[in-house]
Order: structure tokens, then sequence, then C-alpha cells
């Protein structure tokens, strides 16, 4: 014990490593307040949502409510629904800066309104946002290189290499003692800061303990690595360059040709496809028969196929039905699209197990539940969703039942996230 | 041959024989030139991809069958941003924005379709440009090559030496500053002669070009003198190194990712939420076209019929619907153009802080300055929004004055079994519509948007020089 505290008094004297492991505890507290922050924005926004749709809504139903016209109600009413950030998603805000996590939508056709976004500031989000895991992945091995570096090399330059070797308990094992005494320190400097906020958010035990590992395993590998360079037995700055070199195309280098390479081999043109198609399905109904798009929605929809015949009044459940049409129209498109995303995602993850700065960030957003995993389920959501609102202005619609302002109140409710990684929060999906 | 000249020629004949410096330098060149490459082709893919996507948007308008007007306003057109030939170099935001957008009648739609939604995780570790490769990689390349020109002759006691022989401090600076300026020719010029042979028409976009060139050869500079000032202040090439990794890391990584969080803070944002609610109340106290009693809208009509001297609507030589519709559209219009201008003032306010930090961190001012140059800043994604609105407000009105002018106000409002047929016009007229063009900002007025980069780089470099000549009073004082 009193060896560990001998390592410990020598270390805490040389002012390059007090100051870089401080500096490591700063960033990283200021990482996750940043991130805190963000997420308390994000989640006082999903808020307010209730006091900005009940005034919307309530001013759709004082028309709706003279005509009692479903109808209008279907086309006038927006219904909101959201992402709620996991308890954990302070540390890997992922995608949740440049994807929506509040969408409203109407009952017409969804896929000309699922891909909208949200307003933000794309300068801004240019270069990343400041969280955890921007600490961790990109960061903290710059730390392992100051800290590493000289470990050796630094006692051969000073010429005590041969003295410490011939020690008792000192060679390989006291450089153990110092390496361990290093990775300890520089972890505590990463997970205290993330488990005050970790524990402050709600994040469930489990999350907890598999950032901590992951942090221990990120920092593990690069202490390695360090260890392998100072096998060479080069000088300390030979040793420093070679490590931040490593660093560079280990942590900036390597995901960007990778980048380059995985949006070049799964290539991903029909975003913009299905928005052009599916509105060409749409408005193609005004230039054909109605009957003709009434018979083909009720032979996919056969609950609504016995509602009374089309007057020749303009009836919105064919309006309806034909923005369903369109939608169902474009559903192989849709499929493409959606699988040439998860594609993409899949092969950075396989990236993930060579690169582990990728690998890191993946897993952390994975956790976090702000990947693009969670977009898409996000998304799926959205979908189920919008399903159910238009059966619901189906049923008055195909059945020609009036619809009056208590009507607005009966409308589905987006309905939160049913289980998260990270704990549960409950709380947080109530808007 | 000058003490300077040779000085430099010795410290390049060094490096040439460090087998892992030249190895390091043929990497950067070849990663600078799969940067050229990639990006190249990449913003070719995209310029003609979105073109084509213009073309078949523009036919397909075209092509629509007799419509009633307002359903054509409901068809609405799509366009697409264009990809200027610079952002070959540096797509800046493109990849953060959405490229594609919906133009219709009532609404104003996102951008949708950007890269950063359609792309994996990898996205966000930054983008291989020649713009990223100069930024960041060159400045680390550099100090790796730098760190030790005068901190190692004061290490290995050869600076004593060099002075006894009667080599001024100065003249070894100036010597070593060479030497490493050289390197930073050789760093730089790959991306810069890749550039120039990738941008089609460089006559008509010189003056951008210079400006990226110069802010370049700034920023490059400026860690050369950078370099220079923590090697001749340094005791031990190993302070010097680990003192510029760490300004490089604060530089280069952790300031230009801070500020943007400290400006978005500090300016907050409205979201779309809040801002679709916020139009629908003004728009109602404007003008509620769902209110039959609403004062607005009968100020409006009778106005009207005051004008063509009638006194119901039924009366009037044009369709009262399609008055309507235009006057409906210019209200809602103003909210948007109101809403948007706030928010694009709001974003401005956040890019503005962005750069006043950028004043501790030489790499955003080199960022801020190359994608102005490209016009692939928020600047340029604002011009396109703004155009966008601009014509979609004029297609809904030339199609709403087509609904006043030519169809009849008895026909619009009626409902029996041919009705549908007499509210339809000829489809000729779909094809008299003008197409979206994009206009582009003139070349000097790109490269005037590099200016305070610019000159925010000279600063620097002005007070890095300064220093460096106090530094090298200083050199080999302290042992």
């Amino acid at each position: 014990m009193t060896l560990w505290m001998h390592e410990l008094r020598l270390l805490l004297r040389a002012r390059l490593s007090v100051v870089a492991l401080i500096l490591m505890a700063i960033l990283t507290a200021a990482a996750v307040t940043a991130g805190m922050v963000e997420i308390s924005r994000q989640r006082t926004a999903i808020a307010a949502i209730p006091a900005a749709q009940s005034e919307d809504i309530a001013a759709v139903a004082d028309y709706v409510d003279r005509t009692k016209d479903a109808g209008s109600a279907g086309y006038y009413s927006f219904h909101p629904t959201w992402d709620a950030p996991s308890p954990l998603a302070f540390a890997a805000l992922g995608m949740r800066d440049v994807s929506p996590y509040i969408l409203r939508v109407r009952a017409l056709g969804l896929e000309a309104q699922i891909y909208d976004g949200d307003i933000f500031n794309p300068e801004l989000a240019l270069p990343g946002r400041f969280d955890f895991a921007f600490v961790l992945v990109f960061l903290a091995p710059l730390f392992v290189v100051a800290l590493f570096h000289d470990l050796t090399s630094g006692e051969r330059e000073a010429g005590r290499l041969r003295m410490l070797d011939a020690l008792p308990r000192g060679g390989a094992k006291l450089l153990r003692r110092r390496m361990l005494l290093r990775i300890a320190l520089l972890w505590a400097a990463l997970a205290v800061p993330f488990l005050v906020a970790a524990v402050a958010s709600g994040v469930g035990g489990a999350a907890i303990f598999a950032v901590l590992a992951v942090i221990l395993a990120y920092l593990l590998f690069w202490t390695a690595l360090a260890a392998l360079v100072a096998r060479l037995r080069w000088s300390s700055v030979a040793n420093a360059a070679t490590l931040a070199a490593c660093w560079l195309v280990l942590v900036l280098v390597l995901p960007t040709l990778a980048h380059v390479a995985i949006n070049r081999a799964v290539p991903i043109g029909q975003g913009a496809e299905i928005a052009l198609a599916q509105r060409e399905m749409v408005n193609r109904a005004w230039d054909i028969p109605r009957e003709t798009t009434m018979r083909r929605f009720y032979a996919g929809h056969p609950e609504w196929a016995d509602s009374a015949p089309l007057g020749s009044a303009f009836h919105y459940k064919w309006y309806f039905a034909f923005h369903q049409l369109g939608d169902e129209s474009v559903a192989t498109k849709v499929r493409a699209y959606r699988s040439g995303l998860e594609r993409r995602d899949a092969a950075a993850r396989m990236l993930g197990w060579v690169l582990p700065s990728v690998g890191v960030q993946a897993l952390l957003t994975r956790l976090a539940d702000t990947d693009v995993r969670a977009q898409l389920a996000y998304q799926d959501r959205v979908r189920a969703f919008h399903a159910r609102l238009r059966n619901f202005y189906y049923g008055y619609l195909f059945r020609d039942r009036p619809f009056g302002r208590v009507d607005f109140g009966r409308a589905p409710i987006f309905a939160a996230r049913m289980n998260t990684a990270g704990g549960s929060n409950e709380a947080a999906d109530r808007p | 041959m000058s003490a300077t000249h040779l000085i430099a020629r010795d410290e390049l004949r060094l490096m040439a024989r460090n087998r892992v410096a030249v190895i390091a330098l043929v990497l950067l060149v070849l990663l600078t030139l799969a940067a050229v490459l990639s990006s190249w082709s990449h913003q070719r893919g995209i310029a003609e991809l979105r073109m084509r996507h213009q073309q078949v948007a523009a036919a397909a308008f075209k092509a629509q069958p007799d419509r009633h007007p307002h359903r054509m306003v409901h068809y609405g057109t799509f366009i697409y941003r264009p990809l200027g030939a610079l952002a070959a170099f540096d797509p800046g935001v493109d990849a953060f924005t959405g490229n594609s957008m919906f133009l219709e009648g009532h609404r104003q739609n996102s951008a949708n379709f950007g890269d950063v939604r359609q792309s994996s995780l990898l996205v966000r570790f930054g983008q291989l440009t020649p713009a990223f490769v100069l930024q960041v990689v060159a400045p680390l390349l550099l100090i790796f090559l730098g760190f030790g020109v005068l901190a190692g002759e004061t290490e290995r006691g050869t600076l004593r030496l060099l002075m006894l022989q009667g080599v001024s401090r100065g003249q070894l600076v100036r010597g070593k500053l060479a030497a490493l300026g050289i390197v930073a020719l050789i760093v730089g010029l790959p991306a810069m002669v890749g550039f120039v042979a990738v941008v089609a028409q460089p006559g008509t976009l010189a003056l951008p070009m210079a400006a990226i060139g110069l802010g370049y050869a700034l920023y490059l500079a400026l860690w050369v003198v950078l370099i220079l000032l923590a090697s001749g202040f340094a005791r031990r090439g190993r302070d010097a190194l680990l003192a510029l990794l760490a300004i490089w890391t604060v530089a280069v990584v952790l300031v230009p990712r801070i500020a943007p969080d400290i400006a978005g803070a500090a300016v907050p944002l409205q979201n779309r939420l809040q801002t679709d609610v916020a139009i629908a109340r003004d728009l109602r106290q404007l003008g509620d076209s769902h209110n039959p009693d609403d004062p607005h809208l009968a100020a409006f009509k009778q106005s009207v019929l005051q004008r063509y001297g009638v006194t119901r609507v039924e009366d009037l030589p044009v369709n009262y619907k399609g008055l309507l519709a235009m006057e409906g559209e210019r209200l809602t219009s103003g909210l948007f153009d109101r809403y948007a201008g706030a928010s694009f003032a709001a974003q401005t306010a956040q890019n503005r802080l962005v750069d006043a930090i950028g004043v501790l961190s030489p790499t955003i001012a080199i960022r801020a300055l190359s994608m102005a140059a490209a016009d692939t800043d928020f600047a340029g994604h604002r011009r396109f929004l703004e155009q966008a609105e601009t014509y979609r407000y004029a297609l809904v009105q030339r199609l709403n004055r087509m609904e006043a002018k030519n169809v009849s106000y008895a026909d619009d409002i009626a409902e029996d079994a041919g009705a549908d047929r007499r509210k339809r016009i000829a489809a000729d007229n779909w094809q008299h519509m003008p197409d979206f063009a994009f206009i582009a900002p003139s070349a000097s007025a790109l490269a005037a948007a590099a200016l305070p980069g610019i000159s925010i780089l000279g600063l620097w470099l002005a007070v890095a020089t300064l220093l460096l000549t106090r530094v090298t009073r200083l050199l080999g004082a302290r042992q």
C-alpha cells in the first residue's frame, strides 16, 4: 500500500500529469453539464407541446364544430408526436440535434410528412456536439498519450531505468503499478463527473455500469497501444509523436474514409424519389374516376367497403382514401430507403468492432438511444400512431358520423416509447 | 549563400533523411489527393442528381393535364438546392441541410433529405474533404515535423555552436522558418492544385478561390510561426511537442465544438411546432378564412366590390374565390417571412457568436472563411431558402390569379356532376410557368464574405510573428 502512495505522490509532483488529470475532469464535467442542459432544453420543448397544441386544436374545433365535418377535422388537425430523451441521452446526444424529436402529423399522406425536419442551425451542427461521448472518444486518448508516452522512455532518458530494473519490486512490477495508477486516475476523472450526472438524471444501474466499463475498456485500448509503442524503445518525443499520429488515424482519418466508402457502397437515392412518386399518385386521383380510387381503396381496406357510395359533391373520404393509396404506392421505395439506412448503419457498426473510436461512439449512442436506430424506431412509432389517427377519422368519415367539439378529445394520443435502455423514463414521456 | 539559406537547406535535408517524416508527408499528400477526388466526385454526383431531379420535377409540373388552378397550388413543385463548384473543396453545411424542398400553397415546408439523416454515425466524425485535411490534419503534421527545429538545437547544445560560428539568432529563426514554410507549402499545394483542377470554370470563380487560397496560406503560415514559437520557447523538444499538441487540441478539436454549444444556449431557436402554432394564431387574428364574420376578410370583400362598382361577388368580372386565395396567400406568406426572418436572425446571431469565439481559435476563422467563399455556409443555405420562398409565393399567386381570371365564380362554387370539368383550365397554362433558377451570389460577394476570416487570421499571424521576434531575442539566453 505504501508503495502505491509513493507512486501517487510521485505522480502528483509532475506538473504535466496533475494538469492533465484536472483538465480531463473539468472537460468531462463541462461536457456532461452541456449535455444535461441540452437534454433539459429538449424536455422543456416536449413539455410545452400540450399548451401550444390545445390552443391550436381549440381553434380548429371552433371552426369544425359549425359544420360537424369529420373531413375538415382530419384535414386541419395536426397531432403531435415526440421522442422523449432517455435518461442517458445527455452523455451521447447522437443524432438528436439534427433529427426532429417533435413532429406533428395529420391523417393525410404520411410519406409527405415523416421526413420533415425541425429547425436547427446547420453551422452549429456541423462540428458535432460537445458531449461526454466526444470527450471520451476524441479527447481521452490524447490524455492517455500525455500521461503514458514517457513512462519507460522518460526513466531511460533520465538514466534511472537500469537502477529501477534492479530494485526489488522494480522493473516490470513498478511499471505495471505506474500504469494501473494512471489508468485508475484517468478513469476516475472521466467516471466521477459522469456518475454524478447519471445518478442525477436517473439512469439505471445497468446502463451506468455499462458506460463505466466502456470508459475503462477504451482507456485500456489506448494504454495498451502506448505500451506497445514503448516496447519499440524509442525516445519520449518519438513515442508522443507516434501515439498522436495513431490517434489522428484511428479517430479522425479512418472514420472519415470509412464514411465515404460506406456511402459509396450503399447508395441511397430513394428519399427524394419517394416524395416525388407519392405526390404524383396523390394528385393523379383528381384526373381519374373517383370510383376507381374508392374501389382500389376498399380492395385493400375491406373494413370500410360498406360505406355509402360517393355522391356528386366533394367528400373527404375520397380525399383521405387517395392520400392513403399514395402512401401505399410508394411502400416498396420506402422499404428500400429504410433498408439502405439500416445497411449504412450496420456497416458503421461492423467497423466499430475494428475501430475502437467508432465502436465506443456506436455503443454510447445505442445505450443512450440517440443513434440512427433510435431515429428509425421513432419513425416506426410515428407510423403506428398515424395508422391509429387514420382509423380514428375514418370511423367518422366512412360512417358519416358528425364530428363535434367533444370528438376532438377522443382523438388518439401519441403513446411514448414503451421502454428504453438506460432506465425507465415514464415521467419524461408525459409531455 | 547566406546563413539563413544554409540553415533552411540543412533543416530540410535533415527532415528528408528522417524516414518517418517523409512517410508522413507522403501519406498526407495521398490523403489530400483522396480527399480531392472523393469530394469532387461526390460534389459532381450530387450536382448532377439534383439537376436531374430538378428537371424531372419541372417536367412533371408542365405535363399536368387540364386542372383547376387551385389543384396546381396543392400539386406544388419540388426544387433542389444546386451545389456550386467550390463545394468540391469545402461542402460546408451541405450535408447538414436538406437539399430538396416541396413548394405548395399555404404551407412552408422544411428542406428534407439531407445527408446527415441518411448516413451512419460516421458522418459526425467529420467529412473527408480537402478543407478538412488542411484545417485539421495539416497543422498536426507540421507540428510533428517542426516541434524540434529550435528546441532540438537548444537541447543538443548545438545552438551555442551555431552562435559561436557567427550565426545570428534572427538568421537561425528565419532559416528554420523558411524550411518549415517550404514543408507547409508541400502540405498545402496538392489541395490547392487539386482545387483548381476540379473546379470546372475557374475563370468566373477566381476571386473566391483566391480568397480561399489566401486564407489557407495564412492559416498554415500561422501554424508554422506558432510551432517556431513553441519550439523556441521550450527547453526540450518534448515540452514543445506536448505544448503544441495541447494548442492543437484546444484550437482545432475543442473550441470548434464548445463554441456552437455556447452559441446554441445563448441564442435559443424557436422550434417548428411553436412556430407553426404561432403562425396559425397570428393568422386567425389577421384574417380567419374559416370565420364567415371575420372583420378583415369582410373589409377585403367590401373593398373588392367597391373597386369594381358592384354589390354582389357574383357580379364581379373576376372570380372572387381566386382573389380571396391571393389575399390569403399574401397574409400567410407575410407571416412566413416574418417568422423565417426571426429564425434566420437568431441563427445568424448564433453564428456571429461562434465567429467571435473564433478570435480564440484560428480553426473557427478558417472554417468560416472557407465555407463563406465556397458559398456552403449558413448564409448560402439561407439564400436558397429565401429564393425558394420568393419563388413559391410567385408561383402560388400566379396560379391564384389564373383562378381569378380564367375560372368563373359560378363554376368555382358549383358542385353538380359536370362542375369538375368546367372548373379546369387548359394544360398549356402550366407550361408557361417559369422554372426555379437559383441565383448564385457574385464572385466578388463570395470573396468579400471571406474578408472577416482573412483579417482575423492576418491579425493572428501578426501577433504570432511579433511574439516570435521576442522569443528570437531570448533564444539560448535561458539554459
